[in-house]
């Protein structure tokens, strides 16, 4: 489907109605990766998306509220695979104050601690395949994941490389799309042995939330 | 610290603060839920779409700001977001709205729940000022992930003059609701 002009002069309005065709959610897959791919870079024309989700949001009053059952224990389980929850509905509220107050020292030592030190990789993976030249290397510390492209090519412009981890049998979690540049993110509760994969995707990442092109570098998470 | 509970919240998540990451799971839930069935037409395909959602609003939460708009706002943009490219993801999902469509339309629901609402009165307004059947194509769009190809299947027009219809709505929308 080609942009046409018939409702407008102005060609700034072209820009304005492709941001309005993109909030209201009319346009096929190719023409919204595009788009989202044009959002990352062009601030003006992110601006202009974000004016007409304003606009639109008076509609939002007409989406009624729908009981959500409870499903922050999966979705925590997703996002912080080393958080074992020891389910132990016995535990007394004075043993978690306990706890807690232990923490709380810890706590304060920690900070002193991080301060005077300057803080060293805790995970650091080596993300490549067998044959193939694309190599990344991924480094956690304290929470943050930086990925760095090491050897090989970016993707053409149709496609993206996108980041996913993997912990145990759990679905891979999307960490976004890798920039050119590489990029540093927040990752809290990583651990080691999960897995680190990135795949080819349309541009701006797989539309579903789950990985839809092959992968073209993993490597497993270890203990720097 | 804001008049915006839901933005105090996001913030709190963007500084990885999980306790209010679940306050946030438990206040903004049941609205996303909301989008998400009615974009979805399935609870099953709505609770799996929450979850990727709730993920995203984790990773992502840094990435939003108080001073551009509403907590409640960016969630849903970010819910609807989701939402559509799950529909256009679908094979044949023209077939699958239509079906939607015609179990129960839902235009006049909507309709109804918005005149209850003060903050949508301005909009209500400035699609009174447009062809009726064009501001239920608006609506279908935002409200129900209708693409121009579902949307032209639904009111027997080609995909241009749809597409013209709708360009040409929207201009008169934002001219009348930036004045």
């Amino acid at each position: 489907m080609t942009p046409h002009n018939l409702t407008s002069e102005h060609p700034e309005d072209e820009d304005d109605l492709l941001a309005a065709e993109y909030v209201l959610g009319v346009l096929d897959l190719p023409e919204r990766t595009a788009v989202e791919a044009r959002l990352k870079a062009d601030t003006a024309f992110a601006d202009r998306v974000a004016g007409w989700e304003d606009r639109l949001s008076d509609l939002n009053g007409a989406f009624a509220p729908e009981p959500a059952p409870d499903l922050m224990p999966r979705i925590e389980a997703r996002l912080f695979p080393q958080a074992a929850r020891p389910a132990n509905g016995l535990r007394s509220w004075w043993a978690d104050l306990r706890l807690w107050s232990g923490v709380a020292v810890a706590s304060v030592a920690l900070v002193a601690y991080l301060a005077l030190t300057p803080p060293k990789p805790e995970l650091t993976a080596t993300l490549n395949l067998d044959k193939g030249a694309l190599q990344y290397a991924a480094v956690i510390t304290s929470g943050r994941l930086t990925i760095t492209r090491v050897a090989g090519e970016v993707p053409d412009a149709a496609h993206s490389h996108e980041l996913w981890i993997i912990a145990g049998n759990d679905p891979p979690v999307s960490l976004g799309v890798i920039p050119a540049g590489g990029e540093t993110i927040s990752l809290p509760g990583a651990a080691a042995g999960a897995v680190l994969a990135v795949t080819l995707e349309p541009p701006g990442g797989s539309p579903t939330g789950k990985p839809t092109g092959p992968i073209v570098a993993k490597g497993a998470l270890v203990k720097a | 610290m804001t008049d915006d509970p839901i933005a105090d919240l996001l913030q709190s998540v963007a500084a990885q603060d999980r306790a209010a990451f679940r306050q946030l799971y438990s206040e903004a839930g049941a609205k996303l839920m909301g989008v998400l069935i009615r974009m979805l037409g399935t609870r099953a395909e709505a609770e799996d779409a929450l979850q990727e959602v709730f993920t995203r609003v984790w990773l992502r939460a840094g990435r939003f700001d108080a001073s551009k708009g509403r907590g409640m706002t960016w969630l849903i943009a970010l819910s609807r977001n989701h939402a559509i490219d799950r529909l256009r993801a679908r094979p044949n999902h023209v077939s699958d709205d239509l079906a939607m469509e015609q179990a129960a339309d839902p235009a006049p629901r909507a309709e109804t729940r918005l005149m209850a609402q003060g903050e949508a009165r301005r909009i209500n307004e400035c699609f009174d000022t447009l062809e009726p059947d064009r501001a239920q194509a608006l609506r279908g769009a935002y409200l129900d992930g209708q693409s121009y190809i579902d949307l032209a299947a639904r009111f027997d027009v080609p995909l241009n003059t749809m597409r013209t219809w709708l360009r040409r709505s929207l201009l008169k929308l934002r001219e009348c609701m930036d004045t």
